[in-house]
């Protein structure tokens, strides 16, 4: 039996290989395009879960109060916290206070020099956090100020082997000496945060007093709570706790929030979680369930189509005695068959396509064959192969032999509008994803394209370090007599990233005194104002030549219009003790991404504090002019690596995601599309067939044959119309939604959704038509002699 | 006696109205018998057929085939029944392209749970009876319509029925081929199948032993 059923799905293959070509295209692509999507989300959903104490894993949030009502949440506490928590809290179990340095740092062994990036964090760290420690042990590793814990990876690259490290010295800038106590494996690839060496954070107390005011949140605080501790009760428990070791900052209140819920649910709005990357892992769900069902769609069609022609052979052998489970079973059984044809096409599809997706998607997916992907894909498979034959086999089976043979099934009003409806269904998500391809890219653009008030273009930065820092205006100095560089200058916190601190003023005129607001503030040097190309709107800028602007401060307009200053030139502001006069205001620029409004920011002429250099090169001269500038670092810092990055690509990072949406949609919306061409067709084929004599008669009786195409064509042509129309008003307020993430967004253009709308009835009318026109052309004769 | 009829009716309900398709049938069979039932079309002579093939449901009336209440018998043992003892020889053939001459054969085993050495067995035997052992491996398209129909006796023939339903048998075919394909089913009944054939043509119902005449669903004779 299973022989007999065998040979005819093959022969019905090879009989009617259009329909099978479109059911595996359609089918393995789709599959693919949803292997692809789970790989992708099961990696996001694992992304920091690897940790051991997961359920137990926490940190500390702050919750700010703005003037407003509003609240801001930030992740950032004061250095302090760990050590005094830990003492009087006894449902923690371990607590840590750590940093992240955002730039990496020179780690060298002899003249072997590597920038590592540095985490900074409390002895207990290896106990809460799952980084495999290799060597050293996990009480002591980080309880040495001096010490360090290498990853394997450094250590091989330092030290040429990873054996025995423990004891060996390696310098950090030149400048300090630590021992290695440790080695751990490496951050694995699903964890949020990844560095290349941890150091105690008594050192990063040792140089940063700021870290012990609690005025200040600096650092970040994770801790785990012992089993059985009511989250709920503790976070209550803490909420004031910091703000009352404070003397007079504006109201806070601190919580804890899970560590694995970091990555997917970082987004805060007025103190509540409302999501984040999860929006994305939700959404390519979502888009893979549509496209199997799409894809299943097609199958379940064309099958049926199929299953009429071969209505002979259900009579025949219900006649012969075929009961209808044994139909039943055949029929399940080609579609399951076809599904699993399709998988193996679908994971030779992955194979190829799976570098492509991982250089998209920025990740190192690999297909593994372990237990539970075996089972996901089988299971699947057997579902998109169960969704597919369902109709044929429960509905065909189910006639009755007499009528089956006599052909006198053949119209069922029921099973048409099944099939409209399904080639609606079909069209109506090919649309929505052309007007989410568009809208993505066209805000994409704009962020490309928008004037951010200053000029990123050729500009590139190096980091302040070493001899650099003691001789930074000598420094700028010969970088600026490079013949290919056009100005330099150098600036604390970068020109991009957004809040990236916060500084309170705490005297202007006019001042509310119990406004807490935070302003942005960015140390720079002399020309780096205009080596950004940033605006003046009036004043001037940092100059060397009047010998006192260090104690003058530059606004943006942004901070002025907060603060209601008229005339402000001139006028004096105070910060910390600190009078300073205002020297200039500039025109508002785009420091942090377009999803934010540009708010409140200062400068002060403090080179000291500066971290990063700018320089503006000239076009076409880039790479002579790198040479030379690595030449004068070099001379500043031997054995430093030199290391530079350009502006633009800082500013593109911000908007990665968006970018990988913006991509990914593309592909996926051209499969949509592609998947239902690849349906209509089929069911153009079919109704060209089954309307044979139909078309013959007409032909017969003066109906000529671009009459027929257009009859043809037009009954789809509806369809798609009413999928255009059902589309188009949720394409609307999803991509309004989308775009409202963004304080600067493109409005959105009718264009966009009647294109979206031309192109999909395009493609469509495309692909029936050819079926159209070659069944308007037949001899009616031949039609019509068969019956 | 192999089966009878009594009083039976068979309507479709249209527009508030009955129109009848079997009207107050009565008759009997006995086994050995070769029966030919003629009428004009829309007569009720496929419908009949049907109804005696147990492919179709009749309103009202009495039904036993070999002693069985089949108007009473449950879907399940009614269809044992006609796989047991009937064969179907369609107008159209009604063979599955997609297999070919000797699988067409072997289908309607499939459904009888036997085993695959005696398939094989019985379908060599039916090959070599019909003298189609060379064609054993052509499609039905490759075939002319007597070969085909040759065929579709063969298969009604395989699983050893006591009844042979034809519709219209030669209808599809040339006199000649119509000719043969009588011949065989006379060579069947002298060797005991019992037939009812649905036919036109006053020829063919010759070969009959005993002819019914239907009129708009009634038996107006034989």
């Amino acid at each position: 039996m299973l022989k007999h059923n065998l040979k005819l799905f093959f022969r019905n293959i090879k009989k009617h290989k259009i329909a099978f070509l479109i059911n595996s295209i359609g089918l393995s692509t789709a599959l693919a395009c949803v292997l692809l999507i789970f790989l992708w989300v099961t990696d996001e959903l694992t992304v920091d879960k690897f940790h051991k104490k997961d359920s137990q894993l926490f940190q500390v949030i702050t919750h700010y109060q703005d003037p407003d009502g509003t609240i801001e949440t930030g992740d950032f506490t004061a250095g302090l916290l760990a050590e005094t928590m830990i003492e009087e809290m006894p449902e923690i179990e371990h607590i840590v206070a750590s940093r992240i340095l955002d730039d990496g740092l020179t780690l060298s062994i002899g003249k072997n020099n590597f920038k590592a990036k540095i985490h900074y964090a409390s002895p207990d760290y290896f106990k809460m956090f799952s980084f495999d420690l290799l060597q050293g042990d996990e009480n002591q590793v980080l309880s040495d100020k001096n010490s360090v814990v290498l990853s394997e990876k450094m250590a091989l690259n330092l030290f040429g082997s990873a054996d025995n490290m423990i004891g060996k010295v390696v310098e950090l800038e030149h400048d300090k000496k630590y021992q290695v106590s440790g080695v751990f494996a490496g951050t694995p690839s699903n964890s949020s945060v990844q560095f290349d060496i941890i150091l105690p954070f008594e050192a990063y107390k040792e140089e940063n007093d700021l870290v012990t005011n609690w005025e200040v949140n600096t650092v970040q605080t994770y801790l785990t709570l012992k089993e059985g501790t009511s989250i709920e009760q503790f976070n209550r428990k803490i909420a004031d706790y910091a703000y009352n070791k404070t003397k007079e900052a504006s109201p806070f209140s601190i919580a804890l929030r899970k560590y694995s819920d970091i990555y997917l649910y970082s987004k805060y709005e007025n103190g509540k979680q409302v999501g984040g990357r999860i929006a994305y892992v939700r959404l390519f769900s979502l888009i893979a369930i549509f496209i199997l069902i799409i894809a299943c769609i097609n199958f379940m069609n064309l099958s049926t189509a199929n299953a009429s022609r071969r209505l002979r052979e259900i009579g025949v052998k219900k006649a012969m005695g075929a009961k209808r489970n044994t139909l039943v079973f055949q029929f399940f059984g080609e579609s399951v068959t076809m599904a699993f044809l399709s998988l193996i096409i679908a994971l030779v599809l992955v194979w190829i396509l799976l570098p492509q997706f991982n250089n998209i998607t920025g990740k190192q997916l690999v297909v593994d064959f372990g237990v539970r992907s075996i089972a996901v894909m089988v299971g699947i498979t057997i579902l998109a192969g169960l969704m597919a034959g369902s109709y044929p086999a429960l509905y065909l089976s189910g006639f009755k032999p007499v009528a089956v043979l006599k052909g006198k099934i053949s119209n069922v009003v029921g099973e048409l509008w099944i099939r409209k409806g399904l080639v609606v269904f079909q069209f109506a998500l090919s649309v929505l994803l052309i007007v989410g391809v568009v809208v993505v890219y066209k805000q994409i653009e704009y962020t490309q394209t928008k004037n951010l008030g200053y000029n990123r273009d050729n500009i590139l930065y190096v980091d302040v370090e070493g001899q650099i820092k003691e001789n930074l205006e000598t420094f700028l100095d010969e970088t600026r007599n490079i013949p290919g560089v056009i100005n330099a200058g150098s600036i604390a916190d970068h020109i991009v990233g957004g809040n990236l601190n916060g500084w309170v003023i705490d005297e202007w005129e006019g001042k509310d005194i119990t406004d807490r607001t935070s302003f942005q503030m960015r140390a720079v040097s002399t020309e780096t104002i205009e080596t950004l190309g940033i605006e003046m709107k009036s004043g001037r800028a940092f100059s060397n030549d009047f010998g006192t602007d260090d104690s003058k401060i530059i606004f943006n307009e942004a901070a002025i219009d907060y603060m209601t200053l008229k005339d402000p030139i001139g006028k004096t502001i105070s910060i910390q003790g600190t009078k300073l006069e205002i020297l200039g205001i500039t025109k508002n620029f785009h420091f942090a991404s377009l999803h934010e409004k540009v708010n409140p920011l200062f400068m002060v002429l403090q080179p000291s504090w500066t971290d990063k250099v700018m320089v503006k090169i000239e076009k076409g001269r880039e790479q002579e002019t790198i040479s030379k500038l690595e030449g004068i670092f070099g001379s500043f810092n031997p054995g430093f690596p030199f290391e530079y990055h350009f502006l633009n690509q800082a500013y593109e990072a911000q908007y990665v995601s968006e970018q990988q949406v913006a991509t990914l949609s593309k592909y996926f919306a051209g499969l949509a599309i592609l998947i239902s061409c690849l349906g209509l067709f089929g069911l153009a084929t079919f109704t060209a067939e089954r309307r044979r004599k139909e078309i013959g008669i007409r032909k017969v009786l003066g109906q000529n044959a671009v009459q027929v195409t257009v009859m043809l064509s037009s009954e789809f042509a509806k369809l798609v119309l009413i999928a255009v129309l059902i589309a188009l008003p949720i394409a609307y307020l999803l991509a309004n939604n989308w775009l409202s993430g963004f304080a600067y967004r493109i409005p959105l253009q009718v264009w966009y959704f009647i294109g979206a709308g031309l192109v999909a009835l395009v493609v469509a009318m495309l692909t029936v038509g050819s079926q159209a026109i070659r069944a308007a052309n037949r001899n009616p004769v031949n039609a019509l002699r068969e019956e | 006696m192999l089966l009878q009829l009594n009083n039976i009716f068979k309507w479709v309900q249209s527009g508030g109205q009955r129109i009848f398709l079997l009207k107050d049938i009565n008759f009997e069979v006995e086994e050995g018998e070769f029966i030919s039932v003629m009428g004009p079309s829309g007569s009720g002579k496929s419908t009949l057929l049907n109804v005696i093939g147990m492919l179709d449901d009749f309103n009202e009336g009495e039904y036993s085939f070999l002693d069985e209440p089949v108007h009473q018998l449950k879907e399940k043992h009614r269809a044992n029944l006609y796989k047991q003892y009937i064969g179907f020889v369609f107008q159209a053939y009604h063979l599955i392209d997609e297999l070919t001459v000797y699988e067409n054969l072997e289908m309607p085993l499939l459904y009888k749970k036997i085993s695959g050495s005696e398939r094989k067995a019985m379908v060599a035997d039916m090959l070599d009876r019909f003298n189609i052992v060379g064609k054993k491996d052509l499609f039905p398209t490759q075939l002319s319509g007597g070969q085909q129909q040759l065929v579709g006796v063969a298969r009604a023939l395989i699983s050893k029925p006591k009844l042979i339903l034809a519709d219209e048998p030669t209808g599809n075919l040339n006199s000649k081929q119509g000719e043969e394909i009588m011949d065989l089913f006379k060579q069947l009944n002298e060797e005991g199948v019992t037939i009812i054939q649905v036919t036109h043509s006053e020829k063919n119902a010759e070969y009959g032993e005993r002819i019914i005449h239907l009129l708009d669903g009634r038996k107006v004779g034989g």
